[in-house]
Protein backbone atom coordinates (compact mmCIF):
# COMPACT_ATOMS: atom_id res chain seq x y z
CA UNK A 1 0.00 0.00 0.00
CA UNK A 2 1.43 3.44 -1.30
CA UNK A 3 2.21 6.21 1.94
CA UNK A 4 -1.07 7.92 0.05
CA UNK A 5 -3.35 4.88 0.54
CA UNK A 6 -2.21 4.46 4.15
CA UNK A 7 -2.85 8.07 4.68
CA UNK A 8 -6.45 7.46 3.42
CA UNK A 9 -7.22 4.71 5.58
CA UNK A 10 -5.99 6.37 8.49
CA UNK A 11 -8.50 10.07 7.50
CA UNK A 12 -11.23 7.09 6.78
CA UNK A 13 -10.77 4.94 10.05
CA UNK A 14 -10.68 7.91 12.07
CA UNK A 15 -14.05 9.66 10.81
CA UNK A 16 -15.49 6.19 10.33
CA UNK A 17 -14.94 5.64 13.99
CA UNK A 18 -16.60 8.81 15.32
CA UNK A 19 -19.16 8.86 12.96
CA UNK A 20 -20.28 5.13 14.55
CA UNK A 21 -19.78 6.16 18.10
CA UNK A 22 -21.10 9.72 18.52
CA UNK A 23 -24.44 10.25 16.83
CA UNK A 24 -26.31 7.35 19.04
CA UNK A 25 -25.01 8.52 22.37
CA UNK A 26 -25.64 12.55 21.25
CA UNK A 27 -28.89 11.88 19.74
CA UNK A 28 -30.55 9.31 22.45
CA UNK A 29 -28.95 11.55 25.21
CA UNK A 30 -31.83 14.06 24.23
CA UNK A 31 -34.55 11.73 24.52
CA UNK A 32 -36.48 10.22 27.00
CA UNK A 33 -36.10 6.64 26.62
CA UNK A 34 -38.88 4.19 27.21
CA UNK A 35 -38.95 1.80 30.02
CA UNK A 36 -38.33 -1.13 27.67
CA UNK A 37 -35.86 0.51 25.59
CA UNK A 38 -33.62 1.47 29.23
CA UNK A 39 -34.17 -1.98 30.34
CA UNK A 40 -32.95 -3.23 27.04
CA UNK A 41 -30.01 -1.03 26.70
CA UNK A 42 -29.07 -2.12 30.73
CA UNK A 43 -28.41 -5.47 29.12
CA UNK A 44 -26.18 -4.54 26.58
CA UNK A 45 -23.27 -4.33 28.56
CA UNK A 46 -23.17 -8.20 30.19
CA UNK A 47 -23.95 -8.97 26.84
CA UNK A 48 -21.56 -7.29 24.83
CA UNK A 49 -18.37 -8.38 26.97
CA UNK A 50 -20.02 -12.09 27.10
CA UNK A 51 -19.44 -11.79 23.06
CA UNK A 52 -16.63 -10.22 23.64
CA UNK A 53 -14.91 -13.22 25.59
CA UNK A 54 -16.19 -15.87 23.51
CA UNK A 55 -14.82 -14.40 20.07
CA UNK A 56 -11.41 -13.71 22.08
CA UNK A 57 -10.89 -17.17 23.92
CA UNK A 58 -13.11 -19.41 21.95
CA UNK A 59 -11.98 -18.29 18.74
CA UNK A 60 -8.73 -16.09 18.96
CA UNK A 61 -7.29 -14.84 15.77
CA UNK A 62 -10.04 -16.53 13.95
CA UNK A 63 -8.30 -20.26 14.89
CA UNK A 64 -11.40 -22.33 16.89
CA UNK A 65 -10.40 -23.65 20.10
CA UNK A 66 -9.35 -27.29 19.20
CA UNK A 67 -8.82 -28.85 22.63
CA UNK A 68 -9.82 -28.16 26.47
CA UNK A 69 -5.96 -28.54 26.90
CA UNK A 70 -6.77 -24.54 25.52
CA UNK A 71 -4.71 -21.41 27.31
CA UNK A 72 -6.80 -18.94 26.09
CA UNK A 73 -9.76 -20.84 28.59
CA UNK A 74 -7.90 -21.40 31.40
CA UNK A 75 -6.77 -18.16 31.33
CA UNK A 76 -10.01 -16.61 31.45
CA UNK A 77 -11.21 -18.67 34.35
CA UNK A 78 -8.25 -17.80 36.16
CA UNK A 79 -9.29 -14.43 35.29
CA UNK A 80 -12.39 -14.17 36.11
CA UNK A 81 -12.07 -15.99 39.42
CA UNK A 82 -9.20 -13.34 40.39
CA UNK A 83 -11.69 -10.80 39.79
CA UNK A 84 -14.75 -12.42 41.38
CA UNK A 85 -12.89 -13.21 44.41
CA UNK A 86 -10.45 -9.39 44.39
CA UNK A 87 -12.62 -7.09 42.28
CA UNK A 88 -9.56 -5.78 41.15
CA UNK A 89 -9.43 -5.05 37.48
CA UNK A 90 -5.76 -4.27 37.05
CA UNK A 91 -4.79 -7.37 39.18
CA UNK A 92 -7.36 -9.55 37.24
CA UNK A 93 -5.79 -8.46 33.91
CA UNK A 94 -1.88 -8.80 35.24
CA UNK A 95 -2.61 -12.45 36.36
CA UNK A 96 -4.39 -13.64 33.40
CA UNK A 97 -1.96 -12.38 31.22
CA UNK A 98 1.38 -14.19 33.43
CA UNK A 99 -1.50 -17.04 33.70
CA UNK A 100 -1.54 -17.42 29.94
CA UNK A 101 2.13 -17.29 29.21
CA UNK A 102 2.41 -20.24 32.13
CA UNK A 103 -0.25 -22.08 30.24
CA UNK A 104 1.09 -21.60 27.03
CA UNK A 105 4.52 -22.98 28.45
CA UNK A 106 3.10 -26.11 29.86
CA UNK A 107 0.11 -26.42 27.42
CA UNK A 108 1.71 -25.41 24.28
CA UNK B 1 -18.28 17.70 31.18
CA UNK B 2 -19.76 20.51 32.17
CA UNK B 3 -23.09 19.58 33.72
CA UNK B 4 -26.12 21.97 35.19
CA UNK B 5 -26.51 19.37 38.23
CA UNK B 6 -27.28 21.24 41.18
CA UNK B 7 -25.87 18.57 43.46
CA UNK B 8 -22.74 19.66 42.42
CA UNK B 9 -22.31 21.61 44.48
CA UNK B 10 -21.91 19.13 47.03
CA UNK B 11 -19.99 17.02 44.72
CA UNK B 12 -15.63 17.05 44.62
CA UNK B 13 -14.56 19.77 42.35
CA UNK B 14 -14.43 19.23 38.76
CA UNK B 15 -10.38 18.47 39.00
CA UNK B 16 -10.45 15.63 41.59
CA UNK B 17 -13.91 14.38 39.78
CA UNK B 18 -11.35 13.59 36.30
CA UNK B 19 -8.65 12.67 38.46
CA UNK B 20 -10.63 9.95 39.78
CA UNK B 21 -11.50 9.16 36.30
CA UNK B 22 -7.95 8.54 35.42
CA UNK B 23 -7.50 6.28 38.38
CA UNK B 24 -10.16 4.16 37.81
CA UNK B 25 -9.04 4.15 33.91
CA UNK B 26 -5.12 3.38 34.66
CA UNK B 27 -5.96 -0.50 34.51
CA UNK B 28 -6.81 0.14 31.17
CA UNK B 29 -4.08 2.28 30.22
CA UNK B 30 -1.82 -0.70 31.13
CA UNK B 31 -3.35 -2.61 29.43
CA UNK B 32 -3.45 -0.68 26.21
CA UNK B 33 0.19 0.42 26.22
CA UNK B 34 1.31 -3.67 25.81
CA UNK B 35 -1.69 -4.13 22.96
CA UNK B 36 -0.77 -0.71 21.38
CA UNK B 37 2.65 -1.28 21.08
CA UNK B 38 1.69 -4.34 19.12
CA UNK B 39 -0.16 -2.73 16.84
CA UNK B 40 3.01 0.07 16.43
CA UNK B 41 5.05 -3.36 15.59
CA UNK B 42 2.65 -4.97 13.19
CA UNK B 43 2.06 -1.00 11.24
CA UNK B 44 5.65 -1.28 10.82
CA UNK B 45 5.96 -4.20 9.07
CA UNK B 46 3.17 -3.49 6.51
CA UNK B 47 4.39 -0.23 5.45
CA UNK B 48 3.25 2.51 8.24
CA UNK B 49 5.61 4.81 9.41
CA UNK B 50 5.91 5.47 13.09
CA UNK B 51 4.55 8.61 12.58
CA UNK B 52 1.42 6.85 10.53
CA UNK B 53 1.30 4.55 13.33
CA UNK B 54 0.64 7.06 15.89
CA UNK B 55 -2.03 9.61 14.34
CA UNK B 56 -4.14 6.56 13.21
CA UNK B 57 -4.02 5.24 17.33
CA UNK B 58 -4.54 9.09 18.46
CA UNK B 59 -7.60 9.67 15.92
CA UNK B 60 -8.67 6.05 15.81
CA UNK B 61 -8.26 4.55 19.13
CA UNK B 62 -9.97 1.95 17.49
CA UNK B 63 -8.25 -1.72 19.34
CA UNK B 64 -9.64 -4.62 17.86
CA UNK B 65 -10.64 -2.68 14.42
CA UNK B 66 -6.99 -1.19 14.01
CA UNK B 67 -5.29 -4.72 14.03
CA UNK B 68 -7.83 -6.06 11.82
CA UNK B 69 -7.33 -3.45 9.65
CA UNK B 70 -3.45 -4.18 9.25
CA UNK B 71 -4.22 -7.84 8.65
CA UNK B 72 -6.18 -6.50 5.80
CA UNK B 73 -3.73 -4.42 4.63
CA UNK B 74 -0.98 -6.88 4.41
CA UNK B 75 -3.45 -9.12 2.71
CA UNK B 76 -3.47 -6.51 -0.39
CA UNK B 77 -7.19 -5.34 0.69
CA UNK B 78 -8.26 -2.01 -0.93
CA UNK B 79 -8.49 1.51 1.06
CA UNK B 80 -12.58 1.26 1.01
CA UNK B 81 -12.58 -2.43 2.07
CA UNK B 82 -10.41 -1.98 5.16
CA UNK B 83 -11.83 1.30 6.07
CA UNK B 84 -15.71 -0.70 5.60
CA UNK B 85 -14.05 -3.84 7.37
CA UNK B 86 -13.06 -1.83 10.72
CA UNK B 87 -16.17 -0.17 10.41
CA UNK B 88 -18.48 -3.29 10.95
CA UNK B 89 -16.11 -4.37 13.25
CA UNK B 90 -16.89 -1.46 15.54
CA UNK B 91 -20.78 -1.11 14.78
CA UNK B 92 -20.93 -2.47 18.59
CA UNK B 93 -20.25 0.68 19.27
CA UNK B 94 -23.71 2.39 18.06
CA UNK B 95 -25.30 -0.11 20.72
CA UNK B 96 -22.44 1.24 23.67
CA UNK B 97 -23.00 4.87 22.75
CA UNK B 98 -27.04 3.79 22.79
CA UNK B 99 -26.13 2.45 26.27
CA UNK B 100 -24.51 5.12 27.68
CA UNK B 101 -27.06 7.77 26.75
CA UNK B 102 -28.77 8.43 29.41
CA UNK B 103 -25.56 8.60 32.09
CA UNK B 104 -24.50 11.40 29.60
CA UNK B 105 -27.93 13.64 29.05
CA UNK B 106 -26.14 16.36 31.47
CA UNK B 107 -23.09 16.47 29.66
CA UNK B 108 -22.76 19.69 26.66
CA UNK B 109 -22.45 18.21 22.96
CA UNK B 110 -18.63 19.17 23.10
CA UNK B 111 -18.29 16.66 26.23
CA UNK B 112 -20.16 14.09 24.84
CA UNK B 113 -18.23 14.45 21.43
CA UNK B 114 -14.65 13.53 23.22
CA UNK B 115 -16.82 10.84 25.40
CA UNK B 116 -17.59 8.97 22.18
CA UNK B 117 -14.62 9.61 20.34
CA UNK B 118 -13.09 7.85 23.55
CA UNK B 119 -15.46 5.14 23.69
CA UNK B 120 -14.39 2.36 23.70
CA UNK B 121 -14.91 -1.77 24.87
CA UNK B 122 -13.29 -1.41 28.50
CA UNK B 123 -14.11 2.41 29.06
CA UNK B 124 -17.52 1.65 28.20
CA UNK B 125 -18.02 -0.76 30.71
CA UNK B 126 -15.47 0.82 33.04
CA UNK B 127 -18.06 3.88 33.12
CA UNK B 128 -20.99 1.54 33.17
CA UNK B 129 -19.93 -0.31 36.16
CA UNK B 130 -19.18 3.31 37.68
CA UNK B 131 -22.78 4.27 36.86
CA UNK B 132 -24.07 1.57 38.74
CA UNK B 133 -22.55 2.32 41.76
CA UNK B 134 -23.63 5.96 41.12
CA UNK B 135 -20.41 7.67 41.15
CA UNK B 136 -20.06 8.24 37.40
CA UNK B 137 -19.84 12.10 35.53
CA UNK B 138 -18.70 13.70 32.61
CA UNK B 139 -15.62 14.66 34.71
CA UNK B 140 -14.38 11.28 35.29
CA UNK B 141 -15.47 9.51 32.04
CA UNK B 142 -13.47 12.18 30.82
CA UNK B 143 -10.74 10.84 32.79
CA UNK B 144 -11.16 7.45 31.82
CA UNK B 145 -11.38 8.05 28.10
CA UNK B 146 -7.88 10.29 28.81
CA UNK B 147 -6.12 7.88 30.48
CA UNK B 148 -7.13 4.96 27.70
CA UNK B 149 -6.44 7.57 25.05
CA UNK B 150 -2.90 7.83 26.24
CA UNK B 151 -2.14 4.23 26.99
CA UNK B 152 -3.45 3.21 23.31
CA UNK B 153 -1.13 5.97 21.68
CA UNK B 154 1.92 5.32 23.95
CA UNK B 155 2.12 1.71 23.69
CA UNK B 156 1.71 2.56 19.79
CA UNK B 157 4.15 4.74 19.88
CA UNK B 158 6.60 2.84 21.88
CA UNK B 159 5.74 -0.58 19.34
CA UNK B 160 6.15 1.81 16.42
CA UNK B 161 9.62 3.48 17.07
CA UNK B 162 11.51 0.76 18.94
CA UNK B 163 9.92 -2.46 16.39
CA UNK B 164 13.39 -3.90 15.67
CA UNK B 165 13.92 -4.16 19.48
CA UNK B 166 10.63 -5.67 20.46
CA UNK B 167 10.46 -8.24 18.21
CA UNK B 168 7.29 -10.42 17.96
CA UNK B 169 5.00 -9.11 20.99
CA UNK B 170 3.27 -12.48 20.75
CA UNK B 171 5.78 -14.17 23.14
CA UNK B 172 5.04 -11.33 25.68
CA UNK B 173 1.49 -12.78 25.81
CA UNK B 174 -0.21 -9.41 24.94
CA UNK B 175 -2.57 -11.48 23.00
CA UNK B 176 -4.43 -12.47 26.00
CA UNK B 177 -4.37 -8.19 27.24
CA UNK B 178 -8.01 -8.26 25.59
CA UNK B 179 -9.15 -11.25 26.25
CA UNK B 180 -8.35 -11.11 30.01
CA UNK B 181 -9.74 -7.07 30.54
CA UNK B 182 -12.98 -8.85 28.86
CA UNK B 183 -13.55 -11.42 31.35
CA UNK B 184 -12.53 -8.81 33.87
CA UNK B 185 -15.39 -6.59 32.57
CA UNK B 186 -17.78 -9.35 31.86
CA UNK B 187 -17.33 -10.69 35.61
CA UNK B 188 -17.84 -6.44 36.91
CA UNK B 189 -20.95 -6.54 34.60
CA UNK B 190 -22.78 -9.98 36.01
CA UNK B 191 -24.02 -8.04 39.08
CA UNK B 192 -26.90 -10.36 39.54
CA UNK B 193 -28.37 -13.81 38.22
CA UNK B 194 -30.37 -12.28 35.41
CA UNK B 195 -26.88 -10.91 34.29
CA UNK B 196 -25.12 -13.91 34.51
CA UNK B 197 -28.29 -15.89 32.23
CA UNK B 198 -28.08 -12.78 30.29
CA UNK B 199 -24.05 -13.24 29.54
CA UNK B 200 -24.37 -17.45 29.22
CA UNK B 201 -26.72 -16.52 25.82
CA UNK B 202 -25.01 -14.23 24.37
CA UNK B 203 -21.44 -16.29 24.86
CA UNK B 204 -24.01 -19.30 23.01
CA UNK B 205 -25.67 -16.67 20.40
CA UNK B 206 -21.88 -15.68 19.95
CA UNK B 207 -20.61 -18.94 19.02
CA UNK B 208 -23.51 -19.71 16.83
CA UNK B 209 -23.39 -16.17 15.12
CA UNK B 210 -19.48 -16.84 14.78
CA UNK B 211 -20.48 -19.94 12.72
CA UNK B 212 -23.68 -18.82 10.59
CA UNK B 213 -22.70 -15.46 10.02
CA UNK B 214 -20.13 -13.92 7.91
CA UNK B 215 -17.42 -12.04 10.32
CA UNK B 216 -17.64 -9.80 12.24
CA UNK B 217 -21.48 -9.86 12.73
CA UNK B 218 -22.04 -11.75 15.27
CA UNK B 219 -20.13 -9.14 17.78
CA UNK B 220 -23.48 -6.95 16.99
CA UNK B 221 -25.79 -9.64 16.46
CA UNK B 222 -25.21 -11.72 19.99
CA UNK B 223 -25.40 -8.68 22.36
CA UNK B 224 -28.66 -7.47 20.24
CA UNK B 225 -30.42 -10.76 20.72
CA UNK B 226 -29.25 -10.91 23.69
CA UNK B 227 -30.51 -7.96 25.46
CA UNK B 228 -33.75 -8.80 23.85
CA UNK B 229 -34.52 -11.76 25.00
CA UNK B 230 -33.67 -10.81 28.57
CA UNK B 231 -35.48 -7.71 28.12
CA UNK B 232 -38.79 -9.74 27.36
CA UNK B 233 -37.96 -12.46 29.90
CA UNK B 234 -38.08 -10.03 32.47
CA UNK B 235 -40.88 -7.82 31.44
Amino acid sequence: MTTGAIWAVIAGMAVANFAIRFPSLAILSRKELPEWARRWLSFIPVSAMATLVAGGVLRPDGDWMVSVADPYLWAAIGTGAFYWRFRSFIGATVTGVILFLALRAVLG
Amino acid sequence: MPTTDSKQAACPPRRARFTRGLKLGLPIFLGYVPVGAAFGVVAREVGFTPFQAIVCSATALAGAGQLIALQLIGAGASVAAVIVTTAVVNLRYVLFGAAMSPHVSRVRLPGQAFLAFTLTDETFAVNIDDHRRSLADGYSMAGVGTIAWTGWVLGTAIGAVAAGFIGDPTRFGVQFAMPAMFTALLVAQAEDRRHVITACVAAVLAVAFMLTLPDPWYLIAAPMLAATAATVVTR
